[in-house]
This record gives structure tokens, C-alpha cells and sequence, in this order.
């Protein structure tokens, strides 16, 4: 198996000043030379194959960009391995530099005081891209991007969805073995950002290229990548794919019921003792529009049974809840890792 | 390789999945062959993107018109009030000082004009970089630490020697041959002499940003860099006008390889052979201190936490 970014009980933890709370905290923080340890990630073990796309979510501070930052050899681990592409990060760090594509949302890689164009030449040369491939590459991001008029003009004066488009464009010129994206789409429109989901796709199909994606926009993932990873309070709380996410994490059903008439109270008042043996809730969405929520895995079918036994039911739909509702349910009640 | 047509294919995704996936089938079967890993660029091209990297400094420092010539203004003006105290100061006593009107203007001068030209923004934008976290997008590209900086102190000075150019010229027609070389050899030794000072000062700068990782605001490291710099560079007074133990210090230190040295050898004030000795300790400070910055370098790096997420 060719391999792109393989960990093995990664960890990091940053060390910080402590501080003090109370009266005076303020003025004993500043003469306390007292440092403690945060962890930001906590010994996790992946492996992308090269040509994959694996989109890596989790909340803030979960840990995300930490790791970006060690799998491109900007920070030191405090413990654990890591290979990206073959090469020790933290060693190998130019050498790895000249074969990877790095996007950190909010911090620009272009010359703020200079046309975007103008960092593009500056890359070029930095990555000694050929000929080809830039033309190519070029091409490709001015066109999908709409990055022709903007490249002219400085950076300063760019949106923050302009400059993006420009950042992301500056990062994947010489056409990298493996691209870390980190909130690549921030700022964009949903027009732009599906435009960058397509070049994303096309430099995977034309280059190979290896995608690690971070996003708080689910829709990038689930267009553009194969498989999830996702982060919680810096441990791996799901490594695979996404049809996989859903069945271990999307076991709530939703059922919807439209009625031929307005139900009768008894009626709704049994319907409603039935359900909570199942140990699902019912609320009414209009007078003869009904949503039935059922979290036990593997009961929708009885659900589904007690309403149509209770009810004179017209039209009827069970739906599973998508990915950006779970993701979203997943943030608010927490996991328990790491706790 | 012919590129395959897009296909919006089902992923596989179960129903209720956000987005509609844009993978074609060869991509989801990982069908397609990664290219290959490509090597750090060699010399030449690492020299293209070092003069490429100088230039685009040089441009970015040249667009904000009003406020270079607002500061260059400033500066000159500054500079022109310090040297009327320096008029009045001989007036009154120039008998009793070391250095004869006629070596102490020129020298000023010059002094100035150096320090106009040699003068970085390297520090004040290394330490905002490092501050905000930007320094990230630095070290994520194939251009070593050293020549990142050295490539945009280039670019600065140049901007910087373009800026200077004018105030030179209104030195030399104010005082006359004073400001120029006494000769050939001088004017030459002079050249080699300020380039030192400019690798001299460079590597000083290098060193005080290796300091910012190691602190979370750069203000503290930064003005303790420009008082040394400002006290023992022989900007303010010619260092033979210092007491003693104050000159022995300056003696000690580097920044007087910036300014007086290149000074004074310029204008013929010291005969060739102590010329070549002044360098000789330029080009050594220069590397003692380039080394240095770069085994700092690779201690700070290990401690680098970025900020801003």
C-alpha cells in the first residue's frame, strides 16, 4: 500500500503559562514562572493512502489544525510517529515542503501589499514548478476560481472569500502529493465553494493528488471525499467512511405523518403513551402534520405500526438524519473522551 | 493521461447525505496513479527564487508612496536638527574634541545615510508574523529560514539604498568632497565594508527573531536590539568621542560593524591596512553570528507554538 500520511500514537501537548485565579491573579501570573501541560491531541493512529480524500472534522479545539501542523512539519510532536509521504516531517521538512500543499484558513500565504499574481510568480519559482504543470495548474484555478481580474490586484484590498480563492489557488500551483486544507472554503459563497469542490476532485483525478480536509462545512466533505476522520478533545473518536459514520452514529429515525383529518385527543393521548414505550416523541408540526422521533435503534417499524394502528394516516416517510445533523448533535452533547 | 468526464456519482452515501458527491468511480476505486515525489529544488532554481523572493519585497516596500516619503522626510529632517546640535557642539568646543569638523560632518553624514539604508523591516515583520502565527506559511515552504529573511532584507535595503539615494547626493553637494572616498581603493574597501556591515546587521536581526519564539510579544527583544543598535553602532556620536569604558564596550559588540566601520572606511578615515583588519572582524561577526542564529534557529523551532489557532 503507497502510503501519504501514516500516525502512530501521535500526541501533542502545548505547554502554557499557569494562571492564576483569584485577587492579585494578575499581578502573580506575571512574576509565577509556573508552566502547565495542555494536551491538544492525544495519541492517534491513521493512515491515508496516497490518491485518498479524507475530510477531518471535530469541533474547536478538538485538535485538528494541531495535527495538520505536525503532518506538515511545523510542530514538534511530544510523542508518537509520523510519515508523510515517506519522510519524517519534522526532519525532512523542506524535503517534504517541495511535495505538499498547505491551506490554514485564516492565515494568508500570498504578499499582502502586492497582486496575488505576483506571489503566484514568486511560488513558481519557490516550488520550481515545471512548465507543464503550471500551465496546467494555473489554468485550471484562474479558470474553476474566477481568479482572472482578482490576481490583479493586491492582496489587501481582496474580500475574505476573494483572497481564499487566491490562497487555495497559491497552494495547489505546483500541483502537490498531498494537499492539508484547513478550512479551505472559509468566507466563500456556495457558488465559489462548489467550484472549489470541483477542483479539488479534477487535481485528484489529473495529479493523484492526497486530500486532507479540514471544513466546518459538511457539504465539502461529503462531495469531494471518500472517507471521515473525525476529532474529539484531540482523540479519534471515528475513522472511516461515511456511509459507515451514518450507520454508527445516525441510529435516530425520523418519521413523518400527514393526516386525512385532525386526530381525535384520545386518540393522540394513546398514540403518544405507545410511543414513549419506544421510547420515541411526538410533535405536532401543523394539525394534521405530525413528526415522530424514535432514537432506539431498530424501531421505526413498530413506530411506524402504533401511528398507522392509531391514526387515519394519508402519507407517511421514514428518514434517517443526515450527516450534518449528527455531526452538529455529536458537538453539542460531547462524546465523553477525554473527560 | 486522459482525464476522465465528471461524473456526479452516488458515493455510496446513504439517503439524507448533504451533499451530492462529485467522485467518479475510477477516483472511488482509487484507480489512478499518484505522480511522483519531485526533489527540493537545486541551486540555480533556489538562487531564481531567492532573487524572485528580493524583488517582490523591494516591490511590496515601494507601494505605499506617501508614507515612504513621509518617513524618508522625517528621518532627513530629524537627522538635518541632530547635526545643528553637532554645529553648535564644535562651535563651542571643537577644539577639544578627537575628531576635526572635517572628519566628524562627513561621517555623520554618511553615518545617516547608512542607516537609512541598512535599516530592516525584517524584524518588526518577522515578529509579527511569529505573534499572529503567520510564521506557519514561512516555514511550510521549500526556502530555508536564513535565505527566506536575507532574500527580504535585500529587497529592503535596496528600497531602502533607492530611498537614500537623494539625501546622499544633497550630502555631497553640502559637503562636498568630504562625503566621497579619497580614492579608488577607499571607495572600494568602502563598498566591501558596507556589504559586510549589511551581512553584519542581517545576522543581528537574524538572531533578535530567533528570540521572538521564545517570547510571546516580540516589543521587549526588539527595542533592546534597537537601543543597543542606536547607543553602540556610532550612529549618534563617532565611538572616539565615547568615555572610555563605554568605547572599550562598543568595542566588544557588533553593531559598531554597521555603521562606523563602513563609515569610516569609506571615507578614508582609517589607511588600508586597518581598513582590511576592520572587515576581516566584520566578515567574522557576520558568520558568528549567522551560525548562531541558525543553531538558535533550531532550538526555537522545537518550541514553536503558534498562535492564533
Amino acid at each position: 500500500m503507497d502510503v501519504a500520511v501514516r500516525t502512530e500514537r501521535l500526541a501533542k501537548s502545548y505547554s502554557r503559562p499557569r494562571r492564576h485565579e483569584g485577587r492579585w491573579a494578575g499581578l502573580r501570573s506575571f512574576f509565577s514562572f509556573e508552566r502547565e501541560a495542555v494536551p491538544a491531541v492525544r495519541e492517534i493512529d491513521f493512515t491515508i493512502r496516497r490518491g485518498e480524500a479524507v475530510g477531518f472534522i471535530g469541533e474547536n479545539g478538538a485538535g485538528k489544525s494541531t495535527t495538520i501542523k505536525m503532518l506538515t512539519g511545523l510542530l514538534l510532536p511530544t510523542s508518537g510517529t509520523i510519515t508523510t509521504l515517506g519522510m519524517d516531517p519534522w526532519r525532512e521538512r523542506r524535503r517534504l515542503a517541495t511535495n505538499i500543499g498547505v491551506v490554514f484558513g485564516q492565515k494568508p500565504q500570498l504578499l499582502w501589499d502586492i497582486p496575488a499574481g505576483q506571489s503566484f510568480e514568486l511560488l513558481r519559482a519557490m516550488y520550481a514548478i515545471p512548465e507543464e504543470t503550471y500551465r496546467f495548474t494555473l489554468r485550471e484555478t484562474v479558470e474553476r476560481l474566477e481568479l482572472g481580474e482578482l490576481l490583479k490586484k493586491p492582496v489587501r484590498l481582496l474580500s475574505l472569500g476573494q483572497r481564499m480563492r487566491c490562497d487555495l489557488a497559491a497552494s495547489l500551483l505546483h500541483a502537490p502529493a498531498v494537499a492539508f486544507l484547513d478550512e479551505p472554503t472559509i468566507g466563500m459563497d456556495v457558488l465559489v465553494k462548489e467550484r472549489v469542490r470541483e477542483l479539488l476532485v479534477e487535481m485528484r483525478r489529473r495529479f493523484g493528488m492526497t486530500v486532507l480536509l479540514t471544513t466546518h462545512d459538511l457539504k465539502d466533505i461529503s462531495t469531494t471525499c471518500e472517507r471521515l476522520l473525525v476529532l474529539d478533545q484531540g482523540q479519534l473518536l471515528y475513522d472511516g467512511d461515511m456511509s459507515g459514520f451514518e450507520k454508527r452514529f445516525a441510529t435516530e429515525r425520523l418519521v413523518r405523518v400527514e393526516l386525512s383529518r385532525e386526530p381525535e385527543p384520545a386518540a393522540l393521548a394513546s398514540l403518544c403513551a405507545a410511543l414513549a414505550e419506544q421510547e420515541a416523541s411526538l410533535t405536532a408540526d401543523a394539525p394534521r402534520v405530525l413528526r415522530v422521533v424514535c432514537s432506539r435503534p431498530g424501531a421505526a417499524a413498530r413506530v411506524t405500526a402504533l401511528v398507522l394502528q392509531h391514526l387515519e394516516v394519508e402519507d407517511l416517510s421514514v428518514q434517517a438524519t443526515d450527516i450534518e445533523a449528527i455531526v452538529t448533535n455529536l458537538y453539542r452533547v460531547g462524546t465523553g473522551h477525554g473527560a | 493521461m486522459e482525464p476522465e468526464p465528471l461524473l456526479r456519482a452516488s458515493a455510496g452515501l446513504a439517503s439524507g447525505a448533504p451533499g451530492e458527491s462529485l467522485l467518479s468511480a475510477a477516483l472511488l476505486r482509487r484507480e489512478l496513479s499518484a505522480a511522483p515525489l519531485r526533489s527540493p529544488p537545486g541551486l540555480s532554481a533556489s538562487l531564481r527564487a531567492f532573487v524572485t523572493l528580493a524583488e517582490k519585497t523591494l516591490r511590496a516596500r515601494m507601494v505605499y508612496r506617501f508614507s515612504t516619503l513621509l518617513s524618508v522626510l522625517a528621518s532627513a529632517g530629524g537627522y538635518c536638527i541632530f547635526l545643528l546640535v553637532w554645529s553648535e557642539v564644535y562651535r563651542h568646543q571643537g577644539n577639544t574634541l578627537a575628531l576635526s569638523p572635517a572628519q566628524a560632518f562627513p561621517y555623520l553624514v554618511a553615518a545617516f545615510v547608512l542607516n537609512f539604508t541598512l535599516s530592516s523591516a525584517l524584524e518588526s515583520r518577522a515578529g509579527m508574523r511569529i505573534a499572529r502565527g503567520l510564521i506557519t506559511v514561512d516555514l511550510s515552504k521549500p526556502m530555508g529560514f536564513l535565505p527566506w529573511h536575507l532574500a527580504q532584507a535585500i529587497g529592503d535595503m535596496l528600497s531602502n539604498a533607492l530611498l537614500a539615494l537623494p539625501i546622499a547626493v544633497l550630502g555631497l553637494v553640502s559637503l562636498g568632497h568630504g562625503l566621497a572616498p579619497p580614492d579608488m581603493s577607499a571607495a572600494c574597501l568602502g563598498l566591501a565594508s558596507i556589504v559586510l556591515g549589511f551581512l553584519v546587521n542581517f545576522a543581528i536581526s537574524f538572531l533578535t527573531i530567533q528570540a521572538f519564539f521564545l517570547t510571546d510579544s516580540y516589543y521587549g527583544v526588539a527595542f533592546t536590539r534597537v537601543a543597543l543598535h542606536q547607543a553602540f553602532s556610532g550612529l549618534s556620536a563617532p565611538l572616539v568621542l565615547f568615555p572610555e569604558p563605554l568605547r572599550s564596550l562598543a568595542a566588544c559588540l557588533p553593531f559598531r560593524h554597521v555603521i562606523e566601520t563602513p563609515a569610516r572606511v569609506w571615507l578614508g578615515q582609517v589607511d588600508r591596512l586597518e581598513a582590511l583588519r576592520c572587515m576581516f572582524q566584520q566578515a567574522l561577526w557576520a558568520t558568528a553570528l549567522l551560525v548562531l542564529g541558525n543553531a538558535v534557529f533550531r532550538v526555537a523551532v522545537r518550541r514553536v507554538q503558534i498562535q492564533g489557532g
